[in-house]
């Protein structure tokens, strides 16, 4: 049987093709078709099939990374939403939190006003009101009003409808009835509830999020539906999987209903994949690093493990999202961004970037202004050659060009140190990245290892790993489809959500373990619909809490066995979660729960993965703990000579200036296991070029990661 | 009371000598070899600056106890030197970042050149830098090979202070009543807390638990700024890390100035304005007055001719609350951050072309004692005049009349399940922003020098016995223009139990904001107790210890911006998509646009054209 991963970004459609019997991986690319995602989709499989000699019908798994959702909010090109609501609060989408996006502009636009989810004349109120704490009926729905309200938004033409009352986390029945009534007065329009999205206090944030699950509702359903009929029609039997923001799989069906657990689900698959990569060399702690064009994606995992950000921190575009979202950031520093010397002389670089087009200006196609990947042009470190494949044709002379116009010569620089400068500025942003997702929450970059991810991460993973004193940074096999080689280690996960707030002495156990069990149970029978055996299935228990008054939570796991020393073990663990993220533990304090948190795991093993030099690793990887003790710095010490063509004059970061060396050129393909290149020196292969800097050497190890450390 | 005579205006020569502004004076010796940084380590240090200033608040309000410093974020938190030059701030709430050099200057006239490792410092004291008395200042002095370099510093909101009300007192006879006086206290010497100190500041007020854990959440964000502030100087060595800052200040100031200099030199006047009253002395209106002289690169703002100081808490601390607002306005108006101001960063160099003048013993330089507390509506009113002043000269930069105000309210009352201790909630309501050159004002958004969050219903509900019954835009159609103004919302609460409020504002009633270039003006705001009851009363926007009764309702209503340009002007379609919207009548559109929407609320382009002819026709006669 076979296994694919199908990530779809802007540029191109990454495939990673796993065969169960013979362990091996292929990988895929094509560019991808926006207008349907799905026919890129289909056409790699179809090519990979005749490829590989399989029948489409021997895949029992199809994992999806789908933008579609995000790009329909980023392109505002969602459905025709009406909103239904408690009387009197008609604008809570419209007024947020009434903060500005900008402290310092009087001309800036809030778009939650100037593009809303869902335009007032759409947003309708009806007679009702839950109240806190119990989720009593203050007043009733009034039903009528329900039914006139649900025909006027057919009447205008809606093609999804929002239904979200105060209070409705604490009790649903009033948002079920309306669901129940559109059912009949409009049984074509997607209908979502805000206690079925996200069943969270604080209104606006709930409100936002079941507006956005409606805004990408009609469309995620089309386009899932569509593809998979289209891989039944191949005589793909598997049901599809889809990534979700949290970090796990769902199946189509739930996806339908929950597209919103889809939006910002990109950037989660490598993280995942460097988890992956970080266990089969010993190291639980992971930083990745994605580096593309226009963007540059930092995740932080610590023991292994992926964590969610905090719900008031969890936005798509210029929206607000309260859905668990797996903790990775995105800076505006790629190969495309812009270096410039602004009115005022100083040096920047990004968050302009010169994207595909222009693109930069050794592609010239056109544009004049130096970008990173220009930088890395002059340094030597991109051979012109390395893109041919992609029909682009990089003049050095150009970058060259441009960075002494741009850089050099207004700040007086030479032309190494312009280029070297944008390269370390570049470095800066990221490394400032890291740091707020890694050292501001209280962890230590030395406990972790980089993994480096995209066309460029490679070339700043030395770098990077030097500055915050990382020991290690590792380029797996294949880090330019880091995210479709994620979604095949990716778990089935559901999370289920419910508010209770208790202070944590006067808690009722029974209705907290009663709460905590509903969920459980919900989330065993959605994976045993997806065809876990009990066995395979995980439930975790989490408690988002704080300290009475406080109005940040965090999140803890907590004991499922509900017993006596329960409430001893979530204070503990909360005072110990607090003491991390700030520095302070208050010992006396009334330990307060918000939120009850269950995640069902369906555990799926990783597969093994092909890399260059040798046949496959499916014998090391996939059996848990197999790679512990080999750390891959085995070292025997042997220079590759056979992996090596070529040498070429090439500048490099020393100290605070520069050293130009002569670096070896290796090709990855041919380095086997155990190979260590001293750098100066520069590796490459198809999908990436990797720089190992003087004082570095990078060892290859028997997963076909290439390590980079310091030389000791 | 009348406005001070234009005689006594000040002449250049005066504001040259006698205007204040934040930044630093010259420091006269320096405490680091000044060194040249490459442009690139200069990129790598003023990033790593305002990463730790934006580590700092976020660990602040998010460990923070009260609602408004952890849910409205009424907080500040920045990084000084030893001269109390703003190094880097966070992107909080603007009025408290940019008190923070005011505390320093405050606190340093106790302790200069006497701090040791491990003191810090808390400091209130509004004639001594502070912004208001609520304002808690932490400032931990930072220690490098044994020299004093420069201090992380924060500001919040503390909900309670004692005093004669909860949370906010206006109708008091001085500084001494508005709550617990902190004049550069040094809470740990040496490492070694002083516990009663400690205690007192504690035990004297209605909020203890929260005081205590916003206080703890404040020495934790600065200490994370010391440790972050260090690691830097450990890493480049104090030569570097102070000279790329210095560099980082003066290109602040050489943006600043490029922007003052395209200004032709002059005076530029602001149409006077009128606050409501002194939350005592209710009828009696207070005026105030601006005019903004540009002097080559630099921009003097003179308050002088607006009211005498008042006996009431109405006055604004000058050091610590004018002298922000200022700032804020200048750079706001200049360096858009929406616009070409999107990289510059907010530290001294900002400051250093802009110097204020109000005249002692003014509205906006009170004096000792004077109750300074309830500062924030009249302070609001100061970039709103400027953004006026500046309205022939600069139009597209400017807007027409701001909401100008704040509504802030503390509701309090006894517990439920311990009558003996106090309930307290502070909400800071918003108001709207006046039209924009070829944009609509926003609607429902805080005032100018206030950013900070609306408190969740669902969380206030829970937290309070109060209900809401009602958060909208409000009913009345917005402030017509060609681009019109944005529109405040209405908010009401029902009490559970027996509630007290203090408030601060002012609702603009007599003086609404004011429309430009043939925009309508706003509306006034409201605020009113039980409305629709018999009983149904309008109260002033300051009131002081006001009981309301269980069952009773209080009904907050922002204030509308104005409209930009002639309203026969606006897009016919943008008028139709109002109409749609449900905020402007069919009858107002043809009334107040000139543009008449058919039955399918499609406006009729004919029509429009044929009755706006006929009403230009009758303007010009």
């Amino acid at each position: 049987m076979y296994q694919i991963g199908i990530d779809v970004g802007g540029t191109f459609t990454d495939f990673v093709l796993h065969n169960d019997e013979t362990g091996k991986t292929r990988i895929h690319k094509l560019p991808s078709t926006p207008e349907d995602p799905s026919r890129a989709a289909i056409a790699g499989i179809e090519a990979l099939s005749a490829r590989e000699g399989f029948d489409p019908a021997q895949l029992n798994r199809v994992v999806h990374g789908t933008t579609i959702a995000t790009n329909i909010i980023l392109q505002r090109n969602g459905a025709r939403v009406g909103l239904i609501t408690t009387e009197g609060f008609r604008d809570i989408l419209h007024i947020g939190r009434k903060k500005r996006p900008l402290n310092f502009s009087n001309y800036q636009d809030v778009p939650r006003q100037t593009a809303p989810l869902v335009p007032r004349r759409l947003r309708l109120t009806v007679p009702e009101r839950i109240r806190a704490p119990d989720g009593a009926v203050e007043v009733p729905l009034d039903e009528d009003a329900a039914r006139r309200a649900l025909r006027r938004l057919a009447g205008e033409g809606v093609d999804a409808i929002a239904v979200a009352f105060l209070f409705a986390f604490l009790n649903p029945d009033h948002e079920n009835r309306v669901r129940e009534l559109a059912a009949e007065e409009c049984p074509d329009v997607f209908v979502t509830c805000s206690h079925d999205v996200s069943p969270l206090h604080r209104e606006y944030e709930r409100f936002s999020t079941t507006a956005l699950n409606a805004y990408v509702g009609p469309a995620t359903a089309t386009y899932t539906a569509r593809f998979s009929e289209s891989l039944s029609g191949l005589g793909v039997r598997s049901d599809l999987r889809l990534m979700t923001s949290a970090g796990g799989l769902i199946g189509s069906r739930v996806a339908m209903q929950r597209p919103v657990s889809l939006l910002a689900s990109g950037p989660v698959g490598a993280l995942i994949k460097g988890i992956d990569v970080g266990r089969s060399i010993g190291h639980p702690g992971v930083i990745t690093l994605d580096v593309g064009g226009t963007s540059a994606d930092v995740g932080v995992a610590r023991d292994g493990a992926l964590h969610l950000k905090h719900v008031l921190d969890t936005r798509i575009g210029d929206y607000d999202a309260m859905v668990p979202m797996v903790d990775v950031n995105s800076i505006g520093a790629g190969g495309g961004s812009i270096a410039i010397v602004d009115e005022a002389g100083m040096f920047q670089v990004g968050p302009r970037s010169a994207g595909a087009v222009p693109g930069p200006a050794c592609y010239g196609l056109g544009g004049a202004e130096p970008t990173v990947t220009d930088a890395l042009v002059f340094l030597g470190w991109f051979r012109p050659e390395t893109l041919e494949s992609s029909g682009i044709v990089i003049d050095p002379a150009l970058a060259e060009q441009a960075i002494r116009s741009a850089i050099a010569e207004p700040l007086g620089l030479s032309l190494e140190d312009a280029a070297l400068g944008i390269y370390r500025i570049a470095c800066r942003h990221m490394i400032d990245a890291i740091r707020l997702g890694s050292v501001s929450k209280g962890y230590d970059p030395r406990d972790f290892v980089l993994v480096a991810f995209g066309g460029a991460g490679a070339a700043f993973a030395a770098e990077i790993a030097r500055e915050l004193g990382i020991p290690e940074a590792v380029v797996p096999p294949h880090p330019g489809v880091g995210a479709a080689a994620g979604l095949l280690s990716t778990d089935i996960r559901y999370d289920f959500m419910a508010s209770h707030w208790a202070d944590l002495p006067e808690a009722d156990l029974a209705a907290v373990a009663e709460k905590y069990r509903m969920m459980a149970a919900r989330a065993r029978r959605e994976l045993a619909g997806d065809g876990f055996t009990d066995e395979a299935v995980t439930v975790a228990f989490h408690a988002d809490c704080r300290y009475k008054g406080q109005g940040y939570e965090l999140g803890v796991a907590v004991p499922a066995d509900f017993g006596d020393g329960w409430k001893e073990a979530v204070a503990e663990a909360f005072h110990r979660a607090h003491e991390r993220h700030y520095l302070r533990r208050f010992a006396d304090a009334t330990v307060q729960i918000v939120n009850l948190r269950a995640v069902g795991v369906g555990r799926i093993a990783a597969p093994g993965e092909e890399f260059p030099g040798r046949g496959t690793a499916a014998e090391s990887a996939g059996s848990e703990g197999a790679g512990s003790e080999d750390t891959g710095s085995e070292d025997t010490g042997s220079e590759p000579e056979e992996a090596r063509i070529g040498v070429r004059a090439a500048i490099f970061p020393a100290g605070d200036g520069w050293v130009r060396a002569n670096a070896a050129v290796y090709r990855r393909a041919r380095l086997t296991p155990g190979a260590v290149v001293g750098g100066p020196a520069i590796v490459e292969q198809e999908d990436t070029t990797i720089v190992v800097p003087p004082d570095f050497r990078a060892t290859a190890d028997r997963h076909g990661n290439l390590a980079i450390a310091e030389r000791r | 009371m009348d406005a001070i005579a234009p005689a006594e205006l000040p002449d250049l020569a005066t504001l040259r000598r006698e205007a204040v502004s934040t930044a630093a004076a010259r420091p006269p010796g320096l405490y680091w070899q000044p060194a040249a940084v490459d442009p690139v380590l200069l990129q790598v240090i003023g990033g790593a600056m305002k990463t730790a200033a934006s580590e700092m608040a976020e660990l602040l309000f998010r460990m923070a106890y009260s609602s408004i410093m952890r849910e409205s974020q009424d907080i500040g938190a920045g990084i000084l030197d030893r001269f109390g030059r703003q190094l880097c701030e966070s992107d909080s709430t603007p009025m408290h970042c940019g008190s923070l050099p005011a505390y320093v200057r405050g606190i340093e006239k106790k302790h200069a050149g006497n701090y040791r490792p491990g003191d810090i410092v808390l400091h209130n004291h509004p004639y001594f830098g502070a912004s208001h008395a609520p304002d808690y200042g932490i400032l931990i002095p930072i220690f490098f090979e044994d020299v004093h370099v420069g201090f992380a510093g924060c500001t919040g909101h503390m909900v309670d202070i004692g005093g004669a009300h909860p949370g906010f007192s206006v109708d008091v006879p001085d500084v001494y009543a508005e709550g617990k006086l902190i004049n550069a206290a040094k809470i740990y010497r040496e490492g070694e807390r002083n516990d009663a100190l400690w205690d007192h500041i504690i035990e004297n007020v209605r909020t203890p638990e929260a005081n205590a854990g916003d206080i703890e959440a404040m020495i934790a964000c600065c200490r994370l700024g010391v440790r972050r502030f260090t690691e830097l100087l450990d890493r480049y060595g104090l030569d570097i890390v102070m000279s790329a800052c210095d560099s980082w200040l003066d290109y602040a100031e050489t943006r600043m100035r490029r922007r003052i200099r395209e200004i032709p030199d002059g005076i530029y006047e602001a149409p006077g304005g009128w606050l409501e009253d002194d939350g005592k002395n209710f009828g009696v209106p207070l005026p105030i007055a601006t005019r903004v002289v540009v002097d080559g690169e630099d921009i003097y703002v003179d308050l002088s001719g607006s009211s005498p100081e008042v006996e009431t808490g109405f006055n604004c601390p000058f050091e610590g609350s004018v002298l922000p607002t200022v700032n804020f306005a200048i750079r706001t108006l200049l360096l858009d951050e929406a616009g070409d101001g999107a990289d510059v960063p907010q530290n001294d160099g900002i400051f250093r072309p802009v110097k204020v003048y109000a005249p002692e013993g003014s509205i906006f330089n009170p004096s000792f004692p004077r109750g300074c507390e309830a500062r924030f509506a009249q302070i609001n009113r100061i970039p709103d005049q400027i953004l006026q002043a500046f309205a022939a000269a600069m139009p597209t930069r400017v807007t027409a009349g701001n909401s100008a105000s704040v509504s802030a309210i503390a509701y309090a009352g006894s517990r439920i399940d311990d009558p003996s201790r106090y309930w307290v909630l502070i909400e800071v309501n918003e108001g709207s922003y006046g039209a924009r050159w070829g944009k609509d004002g926003i609607d429902a958004i805080d005032n100018l020098m206030a950013n900070t969050r609306n408190n969740p219903i669902e969380e206030m509900e829970f937290s309070a016995p109060v209900v809401c019954e009602r958060y909208e835009l409000r009913d009345e159609a917005p402030a017509a223009g060609k681009w019109r103004g944005g529109l405040g919302s209405v908010k009401r609460w029902r009490f559970l139990a027996e509630t007290s409020i203090g408030s601060t504002g002012d609702h603009r009633s007599g003086d609404p904001p004011c429309g430009l270039f043939g925009g309508v003006d706003g509306r006034p705001g409201a605020m009113i107790h039980n409305p629709g009851r018999t009983d149904e009363a309008d109260l002033p926007a300051k009131v002081s210890g006001y009981r309301l009764a269980a069952g009773d309702t209080l009904e907050i209503v922002g204030i509308c911006g104005a409209g930009m340009g002639d309203p026969l002007e606006r897009e016919p379609a943008d008028v139709a998509a109002d109409v749609a919207n449900g905020l402007v009548g069919r009858a107002d559109a043809e009334a107040d646009y000139g543009v008449i929407v058919d039955a399918d609320g499609i406006a009729d382009r004919p029509a429009t054209e044929a009755l706006r002819r006929q009403r230009r026709d009758s303007q010009r006669r």
